[in-house]
C-alpha cells in the first residue's frame, strides 16, 4: 500500500512538471511599463525685466508709450486707447515639455473710470514691443476675446484674469502668443481706465503674472 | 496483490501525465493572455516615454501627446494612466501604436484638474 501511494505521488509530481515546462513555450510577448513623475512649482513675474507693456492712442497714431508708468484704455471713438502687456517666461526655466496648471494675470487699476467699464482681454498672436504705435497695432494679429475685466469705479484695485491656456501654449511654443491687448469696443463715452505699467515706481502697481506649472 | 498495486499505480501515473500535457497544450493553443503562462517577454524597443499635456483655460487637462514611440512597437497597445499624488488613477486611455510609431495623442480622460495630475504611467504590450 505504501508503494502505491509513493507511485501515485511521483506520477502527480511528474505531470505537474510537464505542464509547467509546456507553459514556458506558450509564445513570445512584448511588455514594457514605465512612469513619469511631474514636478510642480510656481513662478511670479513682474517688473521691466520680464514684462513688456505699452499703450497705443488712436488720436496720436504714430506715438509710442513704452516708457509710460500707466497703461490707458479708453473707448471714445477717434480717441481710443488700447493697452498691451506680455511676459518673458525664460526666468521661470520651464521646459517646453512642461505646462501650466494655472496662470493668472494681475493688473492694477491706478485710476478707475467714472463709470464702470467692461474691457476685453484679447490674445495677441504676432510680435510687438514697447515701440508699438496705434498704426502698428492695426497690423497685428489677434485671437478671440476670452475674458473681460469689469473695472468698477474704485481706484487702486487689482483685477485678475485667468490666462492658463495662453501660458500653457506659450510654454510649449515661445511664439504661440505675445501677451494680451486690453481694450473696449468703440463708443461715444469719454472715460479712461489707467492701469499701472511695469515702469510704475510702485511695485504693487505693476502687471504681474503668476504661473503654477509642472515639468 | 503487489502486482495489482503496481499496475494501478502505473495506470494512475500515465493518466495524470496525459491530463497535465493536455492542459498545457490547450494553454498554448487557446490563450492570448500574458498571465496565462511563463511566456518569453521582451520589449519592443521602448527605453522611456515622455509626455506633453495640454490644459484649457480652466486648468483642466485636455490631452496628452506621447512622443517618440518606437516604430518597432507598431501594432502593439500603448496604455496611459494619469495618476494623482498618491499614485491613484485619475483616468486612462489606450490605443494601438500606428505604423512607424512616433507621436500619439490621447484625450477623453474626463474632467481632470491639471493641479491634481502628478504623473503618468505607461505600458506597451503586444505579441
Amino acid at each position: 500500500m505504501q508503494r502505491l501511494v509513493l507511485i501515485f505521488a511521483i506520477a502527480i509530481a511528474a505531470s505537474t512538471s510537464i505542464a509547467y515546462a509546456a507553459s514556458l513555450n506558450v509564445g513570445s510577448w512584448h511588455l514594457w511599463a514605465g512612469a513619469q513623475t511631474l514636478t510642480k512649482a510656481t513662478c511670479t513675474l513682474s517688473g521691466t525685466t520680464s514684462t513688456t507693456d505699452t499703450y497705443v492712442d488712436e488720436k496720436n497714431p504714430a506715438t509710442t508709450a513704452g516708457g509710460s508708468t500707466t497703461l490707458s484704455v479708453g473707448p471714445k471713438t477717434g480717441q481710443r486707447t488700447w493697452a498691451f502687456v506680455r511676459f518673458d517666461l525664460s526666468s521661470c526655466s520651464i521646459p517646453a515639455t512642461g505646462g501650466a496648471d494655472s496662470a493668472t494675470l494681475n493688473l492694477r487699476i491706478t485710476t478707475a473710470p467714472a463709470s464702470t467699464r467692461t474691457l476685453d482681454v484679447t490674445p495677441v498672436l504676432s510680435t510687438w514691443d514697447g515701440t508699438l504705435t496705434w498704426t502698428g497695432a492695426q497690423a497685428l494679429t489677434y485671437g478671440s476675446n476670452f475674458a473681460t475685466i469689469t473695472t468698477g469705479t474704485t481706484s487702486n484695485v487689482t483685477k485678475s484674469v485667468t490666462v492658463t491656456a495662453d501660458i500653457d501654449a506659450l510654454i510649449k511654443n515661445g511664439g504661440a502668443n505675445f501677451g494680451w491687448r486690453i481694450s473696449e469696443a468703440s463708443s461715444v463715452t469719454n472715460v479712461t481706465t489707467l492701469f499701472g505699467s511695469a515702469e510704475n515706481a510702485t511695485a504693487g502697481n505693476q502687471p504681474q503674472l503668476v504661473v503654477s506649472y509642472e515639468k | 496483490m503487489k502486482l495489482l498495486a503496481k499496475i494501478l499505480g502505473l495506470a494512475l501515473a500515465v493518466a495524470a501525465t496525459f491530463a497535465a500535457c493536455g492542459a498545457a497544450a490547450s494553454l498554448a493553443l487557446g490563450s492570448q493572455a500574458l498571465s496565462a503562462g511563463n511566456a518569453s517577454v521582451t520589449t519592443c524597443g521602448v527605453a522611456s516615454l515622455s509626455t506633453t499635456r495640454s490644459v484649457d483655460n480652466s486648468g483642466n487637462f485636455t490631452q496628452i501627446v506621447v512622443s517618440s514611440v518606437p516604430a518597432a512597437c507598431a501594432g502593439e497597445t500603448l496604455s496611459v494612466t494619469l495618476v494623482n499624488g498618491s499614485g491613484g488613477p485619475l483616468g486612462s486611455s489606450s490605443a494601438v501604436v500606428p505604423a512607424g510609431g512616433g507621436a500619439m495623442t490621447f484625450s477623453g480622460f474626463g474632467t481632470v484638474s491639471a493641479t491634481s495630475l502628478m504623473g503618468f504611467e505607461y505600458a506597451v504590450a503586444g505579441a
